[in-house]
């Protein structure tokens, strides 16, 4: 019965993103025609113009938003995993926050000094600042229990690297703060195939980390001395669900600014549609489900008021925020009911 | 004990940022259950904790399966022992079946990829703890109860040695407590693991426990059987409630009042308290499941004849058509039986055991002492040796040996209907009375009514039985239903007025004067008057009464023959000129060697021998004949000492002991013993060590276990002379040779002499004792018809 219903899904979840990705390539403020795309992408390039606008925009955009999305809703898989509660992401957490203020502070930094700030300093910068607040905020988990509690901190904690930043952005130049400003909005817009690069390595590589950890995270589930009792070594397992979800969620903040609620919403909807939690089936459905709304997100920020294009992040809030919410009150009444 | 399965404790200190409590030493071995009582923050979680591996130890070592347990690998760990924690889990759409199969994880590879060998044993679990059938539900719908079991059916799939359990119960109502507290115990009993848990209930810790550990004030305040700890003074000063009414517990077992006993509380029914008169309790005889009866001899002090009573009674209540077993919790003695387990066991039980008709079990004496010095014992639980302990040591850890004792005992009354339990020694030995497992300890412990046995032979009885009743307690002397007198030489009528002034002075019943008997029994221990000495008679055996003499019945069976003197031997005077000289079993065959040569009795023996003598070599004996004797791994005292040179054979002795019930025949004999070859012997083999020939020698026991050459024989087996066709055999070979004809006609298997024997007893017991006072004692009322 589980087993035709994870059937379903992932051959739905795999159409979905085709289709999607079909509609991200062909749809936009110049329409193309299927024919027009096969040939390009066969690689007929005597139309420059809308080969490029297929090769060195809609495509990488395109592959851009299945990467990230998948990586933040891993990422937030992986820390609802490790606080063994279904309402913590990375945005909620405030750790993609720290990434933008981190990379906010670099961008500054470097941009001032006259120079173009390199593709790895983006992410090292992203990676150190979601680190930092990760640590505060598990600073705060071992002091306080509560889960709520937890969450008001880490918006909190949002709040703050927001203050900074902006803080930052009053007394920066003119050009900074353009760039500043179209990055913090959080847009897949401008991504280059070598930024692609970067972000398929490090996707993939946590992708691998995460299916190597999947047995204990499996064991986790029944909570740390339960799974200590079978041999899981607790340590071990918490610093690499630390770092994966922070190097996860730092790749996205540095490429594509801030992505609100793809990693708090997805897991639970996928969740909700398998009817499990179990990590081997979770991973691979949170990844491709993460792919599926950020490119459908994409579509939408990028056509519906065409030519301008609004902010990711206002469509994935706008779209997901009810989930959290209808998500929330729904596991009051659970609690309510047990 | 380091080769001890099950989980230990040496001197834990446990606590998070200081010490909660120091120095824990308790042992939970397999099978067992052993339960944690105390009040809230007493420390019972945080001792569950630490030994879990979630809170560090603070000092101290935990042993798990004999091996400290910080030097095992975190993997080989969670392979021995699983936990059952109190608190929910809840995990999101995670189904029953998952979490089951958790359980797998130490034996998962790298994915955690389930094999069908994984799958096999979590539908078992989970069809042992009644879960299959949820199997596909989520554990955050199930009700608290079904959870327990899963969680249960979890660390079941571990396939743990340890189970840990922190308050299992607490959320569950009585019947979903009763549920898994029964699976628990299941568990522990089937698959024979060693159970440590938490309880808040107190009458469930009382009912399931084997051994309850009390924590409170910062330590261990105190470890026993539930009988033990779970006395009313000692739970209201455990729980701090020492004047509170406690009015609103309703029935409490452990309530004084309720005069508690195990027995009654397990078959969960109140039995009203045991009045003056007895008879008044249950006058049917228990049904299936119910305990069977007990009733406990004890003496005024040693070779009071407890056990000859003892063995009479097993005789009498199997006559009356009872399943009957004996039991004597803990014997110290020399003589040891092999069962055919191979465990060891005190032969007294064994003698009583062929009284009620059933084969000896090592159950019925758990707990064998076999003195190896002056200060120290070989000390035997269950049949297995579990090392060598001065009395010191022993009397520390007497309390955990009661466990033992509980489960040998509760073991046997699940096969009988009466149980005759021996004391030992006397029960009014002062300095021995704190946590005594083998005199009132016990009888407290089973409940039984106890009559004491005083020796009018050696005199002073009424001292006996009226001081020893004035030295137990209260609730001690309330148990002693009634006054044996043993021994009495003459004519019993000439005593009325002593059992009137016993029953005034003693305000107990004289149940019975019993005559001096002359019935042949397996002996006790090696304190025992056959070493009187005897005037030799036409067919003489000397057994040279070695220093550490052992297994010495294997010559009972000459004392049948009128005409045959058995003499036990000690200087070379005493030897004198025997017809067959026999070398028995020795507990320490190097220094009996040594013995032998200085007290020059080994020089007697060679003369002896070269004049012609039949030798027999026994066991230790055996080895002693050969040429030399080597100890080189230390099993007695290390080294090598030079044997009588009678037989080649060659001894080396070892570590492992050899304990084998033995089924052959004489495969060859020589000497005046020719005709014997071919006889069946049956017997037993006990001893440490290999004797080799190192010449061609003839084999004399089978499958070579003796040798002999000439007028010389070897054997370890034990036994030997027990079948008539042997023993007649043997005095008639000998004695032909010098002409003499003994009378062997009326001689039987040694098998048929103690049948006999035991009809003796039992007939002289009826006539002198009470017999339907006896009965009523344990609540059976005799209908004769």
């Amino acid at each position: 019965m589980n087993r035709r219903r994870y059937v379903l899904y992932f051959s739905l979840i795999t159409a979905a993103i085709i289709a999607l990705t079909w509609m991200n390539i062909a749809w936009g403020s110049v329409d193309l025609s299927a024919g027009e795309i096969f040939r390009i992408l066969g690689g007929d390039r005597s139309d420059v113009m809308h080969s490029n606008i297929i090769c060195s925009i809609r495509l990488p955009r395109t592959a851009a938003a299945i990467l990230l999305g998948g990586a933040l809703a891993l990422s937030g898989y992986l820390l609802q995993t490790f606080f063994r509660n279904p309402i913590v992401g990375p945005f909620v957490l405030g750790i993609s926050s720290g990434a933008k203020l981190a990379v906010a502070l670099a961008m500054i930094l470097v941009l001032s000094g006259g120079k173009e700030i390199g593709l790895y300093t983006m992410v090292a910068a992203a990676f150190a600042g979601s680190l930092i607040v990760m640590a505060f905020v598990l600073l705060v988990s071992v002091r306080v229990r509560s889960m709520s509690i937890l969450v008001v901190c880490g918006i909190m904690i949002g709040y703050i690297c927001s203050a900074v930043t902006d803080f930052v952005v009053t007394f920066a130049d003119d050009s900074n703060i353009v760039n500043l400003h179209n990055w913090s909005m959080g847009s897949l817009s401008g991504i280059n195939w070598e930024e692609i690069r970067i972000i398929a390595v490090i996707t993939a590589f946590c992708l691998v980390m995460t299916v190597w950890m999947l047995k204990p995270m499996s064991a986790y589930r029944l909570g740390e001395a339960y799974a200590r009792s079978v041999g899981v070594s607790i340590k071990g397992l918490r610093v690499m669900l630390i770092t994966i979800s922070s190097l996860l969620a730092a790749c996205v903040t540095a490429f594509a600014g801030p992505i609100s609620f793809v990693g708090i919403a997805i897991p639970h909807l996928v969740r909700s549609c398998l009817k499990t939690d179990a990590a081997h089936v979770m991973i691979p459905a949170s990844f491709l489900g993460g792919a599926a709304v950020t490119l459908l997100c994409d579509a939408i920020a990028r056509t519906v008021f065409a030519p301008t294009e609004v902010s990711i992040s206002s469509v994935t809030a706008l779209l997901l925020v009810p989930v959290v919410i209808y998500m929330m009150i729904h596991r009051n009444d659970r609690n309510r009911d047990v | 004990m380091a080769d001890q399965k099950g989980i230990r404790t040496d001197h834990l200190h446990i606590g998070y940022s200081c010490d909660l409590i120091r120095d824990i030493c308790i042992e939970v071995q397999p099978g067992r259950i052993v339960t944690l009582i105390g009040p809230n923050g007493c420390g019972k979680s945080t001792l569950l904790r630490t030994l879990t591996g979630e809170l560090r130890e603070r000092g101290g070592v935990v042993f798990l399966d004999g091996k400290d347990k910080s030097a095992l690998r975190s993997g080989d760990v969670v392979k021995r022992m699983s936990m059952v924690m109190t608190y929910r889990v809840r995990p999101e759409l995670m189904t029953c079946r998952e979490v089951v199969e958790t359980g797998r994880y130490p034996y998962t590879g790298r994915f955690g990829i389930l094999s069908e060998h994984d799958r096999a044993l979590v539908q078992e679990a989970m069809e042992w703890t009644d879960v299959a059938g949820i199997g596909d539900e989520y554990i955050q719908n199930i009700s608290d109860g079904q959870r327990q079991r899963v969680m249960l059916s979890r660390a079941i799939c571990q396939e743990p040695e340890v189970l840990i359990l922190d308050e299992p119960t607490s959320y569950l109502d009585i019947r979903h407590r009763l549920d898994l507290l029964q699976k628990i115990k299941d568990l522990s009993k089937e698959r024979d693991i060693a159970v440590l848990m938490s309880l808040h209930e107190l009458e469930t810790a009382m009912k399931i426990s084997d051994t309850v550990v009390a924590l409170g004030e910062g330590k261990v305040l105190r470890i026993g059987t539930p009988q033990e700890v779970f006395r009313e003074d000692f739970i209201r000063k455990l729980y701090d409630i020492e004047r509170a009414d406690t009015e609103y517990l309703g029935y409490e077992p452990w309530f004084e009042d309720n005069d508690f006993t195990g027995e009654t509380n397990r078959n969960g029914q109140a039995i009203p308290s045991e009045n003056a008169d007895c008879n008044i309790r249950v006058n049917t005889l228990p049904e299936k499941h119910s305990k069977a009866r007990p009733i406990m001899i004890q003496g005024t002090m040693s070779n009071a004849g407890k056990s000859m009573i003892a063995a009479g009674l097993c005789r009498i209540f199997a006559q009356d058509g009872y399943r009957v077993a004996p039991f004597k919790s803990q014997n110290m003695a020399l003589n040891s039986f092999v069962t055919s387990e191979g465990l060891e066991m005190g032969r007294a039980q064994v003698v009583q055991a062929e009284c009620a008709g059933i084969d000896p079990m090592v159950c019925m004496n758990p707990i064998l002492l076999k003195p190896t010095s002056d200060e120290g014992s070989q000390v035997i639980v269950n049949g297995q040796v579990v090392g060598n302990m001065s009395a010191a040591e022993y009397f520390r850890r007497k309390k955990e040996f009661a466990g033992d004792i509980r489960k040998a005992y509760e073991k046997l009354s699940d096969m009988a209907d009466i149980i005759v339990v021996e004391g030992a020694g006397s029960p009014a030995e002062m300095n021995l009375r704190q946590d005594d497992i083998v005199n009132m300890g016990l009888a407290e412990m089973i409940d039984a009514p106890v009559l004491l046995v005083g020796d009018i032979d050696r005199g002073g009885v009424f001292a006996q039985l009226i001081g020893t009743m004035d030295l137990l307690e209260e609730n001690e002397r309330k148990r002693v239903k009634g006054f044996i007198v043993n021994k009495f030489r003459g004519d019993p009528g000439l005593f009325e007025d002593g059992i009137r002034i016993l029953e005034e002075r003693g305000r107990t019943k004289v149940v019975g004067v019993v005559p001096w008997l002359d019935v042949k029994l397996d002996d006790e221990d090696s304190l025992s008057e056959r070493f009187r000495a005897v005037p030799a008679k036409h067919f003489d055996i000397a057994v040279i009464r070695l220093k550490h003499i052992s297994n010495f019945t294997d010559f009972d069976t000459f004392e049948q023959l009128e005409d045959v003197s058995v003499r036990y031997v000690s200087s070379p005077e005493e030897l004198g000129d025997p017809d067959m000289i026999v070398i028995p079993g020795s507990k320490n065959t190097i220094a009996d060697l040594k013995w032998l040569k200085e007290a020059g009795i080994a020089g007697r023996i060679t003369e002896k021998a070269e004049e012609g003598t039949v030798i027999f070599g026994i066991c230790g004996g055996y080895q002693m004949l050969g040429r030399s004797v080597e100890d080189p791994q230390g099993t007695e005292s290390g080294g090598r000492e030079d044997g009588l040179c009678l037989l080649p054979v060659d001894t080396e002795l070892g570590n492992e002991k050899e304990r084998r019930s033995y089924s052959g025949e004489i495969a060859g004999a020589t000497g005046v013993l020719e005709d014997l070859k071919g006889a069946g012997v049956r017997g037993y083999e006990i001893h440490m060590g290999r004797t080799l020939p190192y010449e061609d020698l003839t084999e004399f026991t089978s499958g070579g276990t003796g040798y002999c050459r000439g007028d010389i024989y070897g054997s370890y087996v034990h036994g030997l002379f027990d079948r008539r066709e042997i023993m007649t055999r043997v005095i008639c070979a000998i004695s032909g040779r010098k002409g003499a004809e003994i009378d062997v006609s009326r001689a039987v298997d040694y098998e048929a002499f103690r049948q006999t024997q035991y009809d003796i007893l039992a007939q002289k017991l009826r006539e002198s004792l009470d017999m339907d006072y006896i009965y009523g004692l344990m609540g059976i009322e005799r209908h004769d018809d």
